[in-house]
C-alpha cells in the first residue's frame, strides 16, 4: 500500500467509537445546555474522533510506537484539558469525587497516566487486546482530567494559585521528559508489539522502506515526542499561569516554591 | 560595625594596630551581604585579568599562519584555562555578586537569607580557583577544552592531575554556585520588605530569581558528571571509557545537559541589568512587564531541554536531530520578545546617552547579532557545517563578551556609586566604552567570516591559506584595544572609588529600592522603606500627583513562608537533580549488559530488610518533631535517638553488602555494572551518613536544652532532609533491587 492509498482508505470507522461520541455530545447538552462552552467541547470531541478514525489510529494499532505515543498524549493532555475548559462555572465535584481535586492526587495521576502505561508488559497488552485498549483509553481520559483540574477547574477558586500552579505543571513536566528520554535512549524495545508487527494492511514495507522508520527510530521518535513536544504544551500552561497571575487584581497569595 | 560606633571609637580603630588588624580581618570574616558581594566582583576582576591574558596570549600565537610562539601543549592548556575562569570564575562570580549586593536591597531586605551561606558561597570561588590554577604547578594546567570530552579527559589520555584538578575546581564551584541559588531563592521568597509582593519585584530581582531556578537544576547536573568523570580517573571507572564499556556520548549528554542552561544561567544576569537600565535612561517605565518577567520563565524552562543542538556534530541520528532542532528555535521567540520589550521601552522615550546606557545600546545590538548566528546553529545541516569551525567562536564570543560582558559592564557603571558613593568618571567611562565596542568587533566578527572559510577551532596554528593571514592579524589586533579599555577600567574603577564626584543617593533619579538608601548603604541597608505600591516605589513619591497604577492589592498581613524551610527544599531540588543524573546513568548502562557481575550478586530480600529500617526512620523522626512541638523533651530526644539508631543500622547493612561484594572480588572497577552500583548506592550512603551527623548535633543540642525555647523550624528543616534521603532510596531500591527482579 502505498502512502496516498494508506491515507486516503486507513480511516477506521469504529462504531463504538462514534456511538460513544454522539452519546457524549447528547448527554453534554442535556446536562449543561446553553450554560457550557460547547466550542471547547466541540474540539475535544474531533480530536477524541481524530485518535481514534484517523490512519494514525491504525498506524498505532500495531505498526507505529510513535503514533500510539501521539494518541497517547492527545488522550492524556488535549482532550481531557479541552473538556475541563469545556464544563460550565458552575460545575463542581460532588462529595465522593471531591478527594480528587487534592493536587498531589492530580499530580500522581497526571504523571502515573503516562509512566503506568509504559509499563513494557501493559503497553503490550494494551496493544493487542481491545478490552486492555479500551480500559487504557478510559483511564488516560479520566488520569488527564485529574491533572488538568488542578489548573483549569471551573472556577477560580477550584484552582491552584498561580505560583503553585506553575511548580505542579514543571515538576510533572520534568518527570514526563525524564520517561521520554529513557524511551528515547532505551537500546532495547519498551513496546516489543512494535518490533514486529502484523502486518494486517501490508503497510510495513512502505513504514521501513519509504518512511525510514526502523523500530529503534520509531521508538526514538516516541520517546522524543514525549519529551520535547509533550513538554512544550506544559510550557504553555505554565505561561498560561503566569498570565493569569499578572491579571489577577486579587489579593495575592503567597505560596512556597516546592 | 554597626550604626551605634561613633567617629571616635573609629579613629581609635584606625589608629590602633590590633584593632586594624581586625577591620582587615572583617572583610574576610564578612557576612554582609554588601561586602561578599563586592569580594565576589573583586574576585572576578582578578581573574578577568589572567584570563584575558590568557586570551592574549591565544591571540599572539594565532595572529601569525605557522607561528610557532607556544608550543600546542601550552595552547590547548591556554584555550581550556580560558574558557573554564571565564565562565566560572568571571563571568558567574561577577553577576552574582552584582545580584548579591542589589538584590536585598531591592526588595527591602536586611541581608540575603543565609548570611553564613553566602559567604560559604563566595569563598568556594577563590577555592576552585586556587584549585584549577593549582595544576599548573602540579604537573600541567587541564588542556582538554573547557568542556572535557571524553575519552580524552580520561586518564589513558590524559595523564596529568590536570584534568582531575579540573574536575575538582569545578566541583567546589558548583557546591558554590548552588549555595548562591538557594540563598536567592530563600531571600526572594521569604525576605521581601512590607508590600513588596512577587508580582511588584523589580525585574532584576525577578530575572535573577529565576536564574537562581537554572542554576537549581543545571549545575548539580554536571556535579553529577564530574563525580563519574573523578570516578573514572581517580578509581578506575568505567564511566566514559569506551574500551571498557563505557560511553563518551554520555559525558556530552551530561556536560551540555548542563552546558546549555549555562549559557542562560550567564545571559539572564545580562538580561536582567539590561531590564533595570534601559528604563531608567530612557526616562520610562519598562514596556510589557509582564513579558519580560513571563519570556524569562519560558526562557529558563526551554533551556533545560535543549542542549542537543550542541551534539548534532556527534551522530546522535536523525530523530534527535529534527527534535532538538525544532526546540532551538523555539528559544528564540521568547529571548525575541525581549529584545522588543527593550527597543519599545526606548521608543519615545528621553534617551540619556550615558555610560551605562550606552553598554546597553551596544548590548542590544550585538546580542541581536548572537542571536542570528545562535539560531544558525539550530540548523542542522548548517551546523554540521560550521560547528568545529571560527564562526562559533565568533557566536559565542559575541554571546559572552558582546552581550554579557557588555550588559555587565554597564551594570558596574550604572551600581559603583551605590557601592562606593562616588561615580565613575564618565570619561574614562567613555574611553572603555568605545576601545571595547571597537576592539570587540574587530576581533570577533571577522572571525565569523575565517569559520565560513574553513578555519577550524581549537588548532594551535593554520597554514598561510589565502586570506587567513590577515583575518587572524585583524582578530589579535583587536585584542590590545579591548585590553586598553580593561586597563582603563580598572585605572578608573581605582581613581574613581577614592576621587569620583560624590553620588548621593539616587544620582541615577532610578525608581528602585536600593536608590532609597545612603550610597553606601548602612550595615542594615535602611533605615525606613518607603510604602511599595508599585513596581517603581521612587516614582511614586517623587511624582505624588500621578504616581504608577497599583500591582495587585496590599493585602494587609502578609505571612511570608519561613526561610529554613524554603532554603531546605530547594537544596533538596538541587540534590534531586544530582541523584536523577546518577539514576538515569544507571539505566542507562543497566539497559546495555555486559559480562560479569551484575544484579544478580545482590541480595534483595537482606536489603530490604536494611530498608525497612531506613522507611522506619522517617516514621520515629516524624514522631520525634510531635515530641518537639508538643514540648515534650523526653519523646523528642527518645525518637531522634531511634531514627539515628535505625540510620546507623541502615548504613552497617550496607557497609556488610559492600564487604560481600568485596569479598566476592566485585569493586568499583570490575564492570559496568559495579561502577554504576557503587556510585548509586554510595552517594546515597554518603548522604545518609551526613544526615546523621546533622542528626546528632540536633541530638546534641537538644540534650544540652535548646530546643526547649521552641526554635522547630531549623529541626523541620533538617527533617525534611531526611525524608528526601529516605525517598531517593525508595527510587534506588526500585532501580536497583526490585526492576531486575521484574524483567
Amino acid at each position: 500500500m502505498t502512502t496516498y492509498q494508506f491515507f486516503t482508505t486507513a480511516w477506521t470507522w469504529n462504531s463504538i467509537v462514534l456511538i460513544l461520541s454522539a452519546l457524549a455530545a447528547v448527554g453534554y447538552f442535556l446536562t449543561f445546555g446553553q450554560r457550557g462552552r460547547p466550542l471547547y467541547f466541540g474540539a475535544a470531541l474531533v480530536v477524541f474522533l481524530l485518535v481514534f478514525i484517523s490512519p494514525f489510529s491504525a498506524l498505532a494499532n500495531g505498526y507505529l510506537f510513535s503514533a500510539h505515543m501521539l494518541q497517547h498524549i492527545l488522550l492524556v493532555l488535549i482532550v481531557p484539558a479541552l473538556l475541563l475548559l469545556s464544563l460550565p462555572q458552575s460545575f463542581s465535584l460532588r462529595p465522593p469525587l471531591t478527594y480528587l481535586s487534592y493536587p498531589l492526587i492530580g499530580w500522581v495521576a497526571g504523571v502515573g497516566a503516562m509512566w503506568l502505561w509504559h509499563a513494557p508488559a501493559l503497553c503490550n497488552a494494551a496493544t493487542t487486546s481491545r478490552a486492555v485498549s479500551a480500559i487504557q483509553t478510559t483511564s488516560l481520559l479520566l488520569m488527564g482530567s485529574v491533572f488538568w483540574w488542578q489548573v483549569l477547574a471551573p472556577r477560580e477558586a477550584q484552582r491552584l494559585s498561580p505560583p503553585a500552579g506553575i511548580v505542579y505543571l514543571f515538576t510533572a513536566c520534568t518527570a514526563c521528559s525524564v520517561l521520554g528520554m529513557i524511551l528515547t535512549f532505551a537500546p532495547v524495545s519498551i513496546c516489543p508489539v512494535y518490533q514486529h508487527p502484523v502486518d494486517r494492511l501490508g503497510m510495513l514495507s512502505t513504514i521501513r522502506g519509504n518512511w525510514g522508520l526502523t523500530s529503534d527510530r520509531d521508538q526514538q521518535i516516541g520517546g522524543l515526542l514525549m519529551w520535547v513536544p509533550m513538554c512544550l504544551i506544559y510550557v504553555t500552561a505554565i505561561l498560561a499561569q503566569l498570565a493569569r497571575w499578572h491579571s489577577s487584581p486579587a489579593p495575592q497569595t503567597e505560596k512556597s516554591n516546592a | 560595625m554597626n550604626g551605634t560606633t561613633t567617629i571616635a571609637e573609629f579613629r581609635d580603630a584606625i589608629l590602633d594596630p590590633a584593632k586594624r588588624a581586625h577591620y582587615r580581618l572583617a572583610w574576610i570574616s564578612t557576612v554582609d551581604h554588601k561586602r561578599i558581594a563586592v569580594l565576589y566582583m573583586l574576585t572576578a576582576l582578578f581573574f578577568f585579568v589572567v584570563g584575558g591574558v590568557e586570551a592574549l596570549f591565544i591571540r599572539l600565537q594565532l595572529a601569525v599562519p605557522n607561528n610557532h610562539f607556544l608550543h600546542p601543549d601550552t595552547f590547548n592548556q591556554l584555550f581550556t584555562m580560558h574558557g573554564t575562569t571565564m565562565i566560572f570564575l568571571v563571568v558567574m562570580p561577577v553577576v552574582f555578586g552584582l545580584a548579591n549586593y542589589v538584590l536585598p536591597l531591592q526588595i527591602g531586605a536586611r541581608d540575603m537569607a543565609f548570611p553564613r551561606l553566602n559567604a560559604f558561597g563566595f569563598w568556594c570561588v577563590p577555592f576552585g580557583g586556587i584549585l584549577l590554577h593549582f595544576s599548573v604547578l602540579a604537573g600541567g594546567a587541564p588542556a582538554v577544552g573547557w568542556f572535557s570530552y571524553a575519552p580524552l579527559s580520561e586518564t589513558p589520555y590524559s595523564s596529568s592531575p590536570g584534568a582531575d584538578y579540573w574536575a575538582v575546581a569545578l566541583f567546589v564551584l558548583g557546591i558554590g554556585s548552588i549555595s548562591f541559588a538557594i540563598n536567592t531563592i530563600a531571600t526572594v521568597i521569604s525576605l521581601r520588605g512590607p508590600g513588596m509582593t512577587m508580582r511588584r519585584l523589580p525585574l532584576f530581582t525577578w530575572i535573577n530569581f529565576v536564574n537562581a531556578f537554572i542554576v537549581i537544576f543545571a549545575l548539580p547536573v554536571l556535579n553529577a558528571g564530574l563525580a563519574m568523570l573523578l570516578i573514572d580517573r581517580q578509581l578506575q571507572g568505567h564511566f566514559f571509557l569506551p574500551f571498557r564499556g563505557g560511553s563518551p556520548v554520555l559525558w556530552q549528554h551530561i556536560f551540555w545537559a548542563f552546558g546549555h542552561p549555562e549559557v542562560y544561567i550567564m545571559a539572564l544576569p545580562a538580561f536582567a541589568i539590561v531590564s533595570e537600565i534601559i528604563p531608567v535612561f530612557s526616562r520610562k517605565p519598562i514596556f510589557g512587564y509582564e513579558f519580560v518577567a513571563a519570556s524569562s520563565v519560558a526562557i529558563a524552562v526551554l533551556s533545560l531541554g535543549v542542549w542537543g543542538h550542541h551534539m548534532f556534530t556527534v551522530g546522535m541520528g536523525r530523530p534527535l536531530d529534527v527534535f532538538f532542532a525544532i526546540s532551538s528555535m523555539l528559544i528564540a521567540i521568547p529571548t525575541g520578545v525581549k529584545v522588543l520589550n527593550w527597543t519599545a521601552t526606548m521608543l519615545g522615550g528621553r534617551i540619556r546617552f550615558d555610560v551605562p546606557m550606552l553598554f546597553c545600546i551596544a548590548f542590544l545590538i550585538q546580542f541581536l547579532v548572537a542571536g542570528i548566528t545562535g539560531i544558525s546553529h539550530a540548523v542542522v545541516p548548517l551546523d554540521w557545517q560550521t560547528k568545529n569551525s571560527y564562526f562559533l567562536i565568533a557566536h559565542f564570543h559575541f554571546v559572552a563578551v558582546g552581550a554579557i560582558v557588555f550588559a555587565v559592564l554597564g551594570g558596574i557603571q550604572y551600581w559603583f556609586p551605590k557601592m562606593s558613593g562616588r561615580m565613575l568618571s564618565e570619561t574614562l567611562g567613555k574611553w572603555t566604552f568605545w576601545l571595547m565596542v571597537a576592539g570587540f568587533n574587530m576581533t570577533f566578527i571577522i572571525q565569523h567570516f575565517l569559520g565560513l572559510l574553513g578555519m577550524p577551532r581549537r588548532v594551535f596554528t593554520y597554514p598561510d591559506l589565502p586570506h587567513w593571514g590577515w583575518m587572524n592579524m585583524l582578530s589579535t589586533t583587536g585584542v590590545f584595544f579591548m585590553s586598553a579599555a580593561a586597563l582603563i577600567l580598572v585605572w578608573n574603577l581605582a581613581t574613581s572609588f577614592f576621587r569620583g564626584k560624590v553620588a548621593g543617593d539616587n544620582p541615577w533619579n532610578a525608581w528602585t529600592l536600593e536608590w532609597a538608601t545612603t550610597s553606601p548603604p548602612p550595615h542594615e541597608n535602611f533605615i525606613a522603606l518607603p510604602p511599595i505600591r508599585s513596581r517603581r516605589p521612587l516614582w511614586d513619591i517623587a511624582n505624588p500627583d500621578r504616581p504608577d497604577p497599583i500591582v495587585g492589592e496590599n493585602s494587609a498581613a502578609v505571612t511570608l513562608p519561613d526561610h529554613n524551610k524554603v532554603g531546605i527544599l530547594t537544596f533538596i531540588l538541587s540534590e534531586a537533580g544530582f541523584f536523577g543524573t546518577l539514576l538515569l546513568a544507571y539505566l542507562y548502562f543497566y539497559a546495555r549488559p555486559e559480562a560479569g557481575p551484575g544484579p544478580k550478586e545482590l541480595d534483595v530480600p537482606r536489603t530490604l530488610v536494611f530498608s525497612i529500617c531506613l522507611f522506619a526512620s522517617s516514621f520515629t523522626f516524624w514522631r520525634s518533631e510531635v515530641g518537639l512541638t508538643k514540648q515534650r523533651r523526653g519523646s523528642m530526644l527518645g525518637w531522634l535517638a531511634l531514627t539515628i539508631l535505625l540510620g546507623g543500622v541502615f548504613l552497617v547493612g550496607q557497609v556488610n553488602e559492600y564487604w560481600k561484594l568485596f569479598q566476592t572480588g566485585v569493586d568499583l572497577s570490575t564492570n559496568m555494572f559495579s561502577t554504576t552500583f557503587f556510585t548509586l548506592t554510595g552517594f546515597h550512603g554518603l548522604h545518609v551518613l551526613l544526615g546523621l551527623i546533622a542528626l546528632l548535633i540536633f541530638l546534641w543540642v537538644a540534650w544540652e536544652g535548646d530546643f526547649a525555647s521552641g526554635r522547630g523550624s531549623a529541626f523541620k528543616a533538617a527533617g525534611y532532609y531526611w525524608h528526601f534521603v529516605d525517598v531517593v532510596w525508595v527510587f534506588v531500591l526500585l532501580t536497583v533491587y526490585i526492576l531486575p527482579l521484574i524483567r
